[in-house]
């Protein structure tokens, strides 16, 4: 199982699933609090990874949303995100993908150019969030983002479908002319 | 790539709205009848959501794609045709729900209507108010509508009037010219060639015949002022006869 396949088990009733992978695992547990702590009418259940692909011995619900965290500042978080991403299935990239970067503020310490991260997410074609997680506010209102988002992507909300919320993020999703 | 160590901070933290009953809880006794139903409900309204969306991963499964290798500008191109389909579909939607929502308004509005009461003099007034309005709209187009007909009118027979006027002046220019080449004809034609000649002859012989009988009078030694007939000839030289 060292691919990672959406859809493919039956899902818990009332339960969303989601998965962080970053290298930087003090921000994600943080992140991960502050979702838990989102009142939100199903249950949550957050997986923290620093890459992929995960161990197999494990039994895992079935994951409805993966979050890549890249720090700008580290090279080393965007080569982990990237060999990553070989160990996703190609139908989990049709919105059920977000990629997250951090640290955009401080353009002196930004080593990864946001024009790189640009073209991965447009590679993708899957929603870009420039956040700072280090400010309490901004980490509390990625969380919340990331719950409805969540809730989406299980199937939780009616009307609603991960692909859809796909096509009306069409302005987060970085395309040819912005690069 | 080392495998690092996943783990699972699955904090089973439910915090649903009113204390939905967890079957396992201890507490499930004390959660209300109304928020069973509540949380049966939004269960339902979410396997339904989620059993649309494995359907629809199955239909996607289902359909074959051709196993050649379209270049990257096809593929795009036909997302693009795809999700212009969708966007129409979800026009299409909204228009109907539209339709609808009217149809419905329209529906309560008459059954509102219809039991007469001080309430519904509001709409009633507000309805009667649209009418008066309406009919003053129409009243007031129709009148632009006739005074613009009229105008129109005028127009069309004032540009009849100039293209009279114009054809008229083009006939009286035809005329003139005629009339002139015509002129021009008659005084290059050789009849009055003829004439003219015949004329200067008979001129010139009227001519010497005066001479001559001037002559015959000086000659004679009569004495002519004493004659008025005789005077007259003599004086006749006066008289050029070139100058008619």
């Amino acid at each position: 199982m060292s691919v990672l396949r959406p859809l493919d088990k039956l899902p818990q009733l009332n339960t969303a699933t989601i998965l962080l992978v970053s290298t930087e695992e003090a921000i994600l547990q943080q992140l991960a609090d502050k979702m838990l702590r989102e009142d939100c009418s199903s249950q949550l259940l957050v997986h923290l990874a620093t890459s992929l692909p995960l161990p197999s011995n494990v039994t895992r619900p079935q994951i409805d949303l993966i979050v890549f965290v890249v720090s700008l500042h580290s090279k080393h978080s965007l080569q982990n995100v990237q060999e990553s991403l070989c160990h996703v299935d190609a139908r989990f990239f049709l919105g059920r993908v977000c990629f997250l970067a951090t640290g955009a503020g401080q353009e002196s310490h930004c080593s990864v150019h946001h024009h790189t991260i640009l073209k991965l997410a447009c590679t993708y074609q899957s929603p870009l969030l420039f956040t700072d997680l280090k400010t309490e506010g901004f980490l509390v209102a990625m969380a919340q983002r990331l719950v409805r988002m969540l809730q989406i992507c299980a199937g939780h909300t009616p009307g609603v479908s991960a692909l859809s919320l796909l096509s009306l993020q069409s302005s987060e999703i970085p395309s040819l002319e912005d690069l | 790539m080392e495998k690092q160590q996943e783990e699972e901070a699955a904090a089973e933290l439910a915090e649903p709205g009113g204390e939905g009953g967890q079957p396992e809880a201890a507490g499930a006794q004390e959660a209300s009848p109304k928020d069973r139903l509540s949380l049966l409900l939004r269960l339902r309204a979410q396997t339904k959501q989620q059993l649309l969306e494995y359907k629809s991963t199955i239909d996607a499964n289902e359909e074959e794609t051709t196993e050649e290798m379209m270049q990257e500008e096809q593929i795009e191109a036909k997302i693009e045709g795809l999700e212009n389909e969708i966007e129409e579909a979800k026009v299409a939607f909204e228009m109907k729900s539209l339709a609808l929502g009217r149809i419905q308004l329209s529906a309560a509005l008459e059954n509102n209507l219809e039991d007469v009461n001080t309430k519904t003099t509001l709409l009633l007034d507000n309805m009667k108010h649209v009418l008066k309005l309406n009919k003053l709209i129409m009243t007031s187009q129709q009148e632009s509508w006739d005074l613009e007909e009229t105008l129109l009118n005028i127009r069309k027979k004032r540009l009849q009037l100039k293209q009279a006027s114009e054809s008229k002046l083009l006939e009286i220019q035809t005329e003139k010219n005629k009339q002139k080449d015509d002129l021009d004809n008659m005084e290059n034609s050789d009849k009055i060639k003829a004439i003219r000649k015949n004329l200067q002859e008979e001129i010139q012989t009227t001519t010497v015949i005066q001479h001559v009988f001037q002559n015959l009078i000086l000659g004679s030694k009569v004495n002519w002022a004493e004659d008025p007939a005789l005077k007259e000839i003599v004086l006749k030289l006066e008289k050029n006869l070139t100058m008619f």
